[in-house]
C-alpha cells in the first residue's frame, strides 16, 4: 500500500473500539443464546463450555453488550436521527439494494439504512436487557412477568440478529472497503464521495 | 438408574414407539390417587419422601398454619397444604397433598432447552436429570402447577420423581407406603381412575354432591389424580382451576420457533443470494 495514499478519516479510535466491543459482546451473547434457542444448535453450548456455563455467562454477555451499546448510543444517537431525506431514502431502499440509485437522496455520514439498524439495535437492546433480567432469576420473578419475557426475549433477539446478519453482510461483502473504515479508521476519498457524498463534502470543505 | 422406557425427552425429537428389550411388556401407565376426603394431614408422606430421597429436614417459619413449609423447595418435594376456605357460611379446613402432577402433556418438558434434562417415561412419570440440567429455570415457567424449584447453589431444578427409582423395580412410591389412612394409592392409571370414580359415587351417595375427580384435561390429564369433596372449587385446595401449558410458552416453542428460524435462515440465504445476483456496490472514483 502506498504511504501517501489519500485517506479520509471515517471512525476515530474510540468509535472503532466501541464498535468492536459491541460486536464481540453481541456475538458472544448471540451464539450462546442460539444454543438455548434451538436443540439443533445446542452443539454451540459445547463450543462455549457446556450448558450450565452457557446459561451462567449468556446474561453477563448481555449486560456487557448493553453497557457498550449504551456508550455507542451516547456517541451516535444525534448523528443517527432520521431526517426528511432519510425517510425518502427508506421508501426507495429497494433501489439501493439492486444498485440502481436513481432518485435516492444523498447520504450523510450514515445512510438511512445504517441509521435504521442503529435504532433497531437500540430498541432490541432495551427489550433484550429488560426481559433478560426477568429470565435471569426466574425464582424471584413474578410468573406473569416470566411468561411475557419468555416470548419477548426471543422475538427481540430474532429481530436484532436478523438486522445483524444484514449488517455483517453489508460491512464485509456488499460494501467493499467499509470494513477497513471500521478497523483502520480511514476510507478512500472515492469511496466516501460515492457512499456518503454529503458527509464527504462536509469533511473536505474544512 | 431406572430401566423404564422413554416417551419424550426435552429438546429432542420424539423417540417414537418404544423399542428394544422390554418394549413389549409395558402396556399401561401408572398413577397416584390422592383421596383428599380421607387425608388427616398427618404428613407421614412428607417424612417418607424426605427419608427415601435422602433429603434434609428443613426448618421453616411459623405461618399460623399446620403446613410444614409455605411452598415446595429444591429439597422438599411433597407438601401437605392446609387451606382454609369459606363456603356457604361454613368454614372448610382442606388438606391436600401437593407435588409434581406428572402431566400427560408436561409444560416443564416443553419449555426445557437442554436435551435430556427432562424425560417422560412411557409409564407416565416425568423425571428431571440433574446431569443434563443447565439451571435456566424455563421449566418453572412452563409448569402450570409451579412445581419445579431451582436450587440456588447447584443451579439444578428438583421435584418429585414419583419415586421413578422405586417404580422401575416394582415398588410403590415412598409416600404411598407411609400413608396410614390409605388415602394415597398407586397402580395403573386406568385402575385408579376407576377407583376414583367409585369413590366419587360413594361420596355423592353420602350427599356430598360437589365431589369429583381432579384430572385436568388442559394438560392432557395427570398421573397424579385427586378425589375432591369440593371439586367445583379446586382452588380452595391450592389447585389451579384450569391448568394448561401457558399460551406464551406454547407460542414460543411452536410457531415462533419456526418463524424465527425462517427469518434467520432467510437472512443468511437472502444476503448470500443477493451477493450472487447483484454483487457488491461498486463506485467510480470521481475525486481524482
Ligand atoms: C462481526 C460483526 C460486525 C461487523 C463485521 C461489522 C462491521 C461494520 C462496519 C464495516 C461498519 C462501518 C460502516 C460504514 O463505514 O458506514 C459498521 C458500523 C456500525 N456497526 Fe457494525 N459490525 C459488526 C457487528 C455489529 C453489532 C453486533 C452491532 C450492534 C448491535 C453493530 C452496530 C453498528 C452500528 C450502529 C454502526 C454504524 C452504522 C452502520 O454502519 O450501520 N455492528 N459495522
Ligand atoms: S406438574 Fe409441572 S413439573 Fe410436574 S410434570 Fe407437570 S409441568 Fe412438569
Ligand atoms: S432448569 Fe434444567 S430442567 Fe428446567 S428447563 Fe432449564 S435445563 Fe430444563
Amino acid at each position: 500500500m502506498r504511504l501517501d495514499e489519500p485517506k479520509v478519516d471515517r471512525f476515530n479510535v474510540v468509535e472503532r473500539v466501541t464498535h468492536w466491543l459491541v460486536a464481540l459482546s453481541f456475538l458472544y451473547t448471540t451464539l450462546t443464546g442460539l444454543a438455548l434457542w434451538s436443540p439443533r444448535l445446542y452443539w454451540l453450548a459445547a463450543v462455549f463450555g457446556g450448558g450450565p456455563t452457557v446459561r451462567g455467562w449468556h446474561p453477563w454477555g448481555g449486560v456487557a453488550f448493553a453497557a457498550f451499546f449504551a456508550f455507542m448510543f451516547r456517541a451516535w444517537n444525534r448523528q443517527m436521527r432520521l431526517e426528511q431525506d432519510d425517510r425518502r431514502w427508506l421508501r426507495l431502499a429497494h433501489r439501493y439494494a439492486v444498485h440502481n440509485e436513481e432518485g435516492l437522496p444523498e447520504a450523510g455520514r450514515f445512510n438511512a439504512g445504517q441509521k435504521s439498524l442503529f435504532w433497531i439495535q437500540a430498541a432490541g437492546a432495551v427489550v433484550l436487557i429488560s426481559t433478560g433480567v426477568v429470565l435471569w432469576w426466574p425464582e424471584t420473578m413474578p410468573r406473569a412477568l416470566r411468561l411475557t419475557a419468555i416470548l419477548l426475549h426471543p422475538v427481540a433477539a430474532v429481530v436484532a440478529i436478523g438486522g445483524l446478519i444484514v449488517h455483517i453482510y453489508m460491512g464485509t461483502a456488499a460494501v467493499p472497503e467499509a470494513f477497513r473504515g471500521m478497523i483502520q479508521g480511514w476510507v478512500r476519498p472515492g469511496w466516501a464521495a460515492s457512499h456518503h457524498p454529503k458527509w464527504y463534502r462536509e469533511v473536505t470543505r474544512r | 438408574m431406572n430401566t423404564t422406557l422413554v416417551k419424550a425427552i426435552s429438546a429432542s425429537p420424539a423417540p417414537g414407539p418404544p423399542f428394544g428389550p422390554g418394549a413389549a411388556k409395558q402396556t399401561h401407565t401408572v398413577a397416584k390417587l390422592i383421596d383428599t376426603t380421607t387425608c388427616i394431614g398427618c404428613k407421614a408422606c412428607e417424612v417418607a419422601c424426605q427419608e427415601w430421597n435422602d433429603q434434609p429436614f428443613l426448618i421453616g417459619a411459623f405461618e399460623g398454619t399446620y403446613q410444614t413449609l409455605t411452598d415446595l423447595t429444591p429439597s422438599f418435594w411433597n407438601l401437605i397444604k392446609f387451606n382454609e376456605a369459606e363456603q356457604e357460611g361454613h368454614l372448610l379446613w382442606l388438606m391436600a397433598k401437593y407435588q409434581c402432577m406428572h402431566c400427560v402433556d408436561p409444560g416443564c418438558l416443553k419449555a426445557c432447552p437442554a436435551p435430556g434434562a427432562i424425560v417422560q417415561y412411557t409409564n407416565g412419570i416425568v423425571d428431571f436429570n440433574a446431569e443434563n440440567c443447565i439451571g435456566c429455570g424455563y421449566c418453572m415457567t412452563g409448569c402450570p402447577f409451579d412445581v419445579p424449584k431451582l436450587h440456588p447453589r447447584t443451579k439444578k431444578v428438583q421435584k418429585c420423581t414419583l419415586c421413578s427409582d422405586r417404580v422401575s423395580v416394582g415398588l410403590e412410591p415412598a409416600c404411598i407406603k407411609a400413608c396410614p389412612t390409605n388415602c394415597l394409592s398407586f397402580g395403573t392409571r386406568e385402575d385408579l381412575l376407576a377407583k376414583a370414580e367409585a369413590r366419587v359415587e360413594a361420596l355423592k351417595d353420602e350427599g356430598r354432591s360437589e365431589s369429583g375427580i381432579y384430572n385436568p384435561p388442559g394438560v392432557g390429564g395427570t398421573h397424579v389424580v385427586y378425589v375432591l369433596a369440593h371439586a367445583d372449587h379446586p382452588e380452595n385446595y391450592g389447585l389451579p382451576r384450569d391448568p394448561a401449558i401457558p399460551w406464551t410458552v406454547a407460542l414460543w416453542k411452536g410457531p415462533l420457533k419456526w418463524l424465527g428460524n425462517l427469518v434467520l435462515l432467510g437472512g443468511i440465504l437472502g444476503t448470500f443470494f443477493h451477493y450472487v445476483r447483484y454483487g457488491p456496490r461498486r463506485y467510480k472514483d470521481e475525486t481524482g
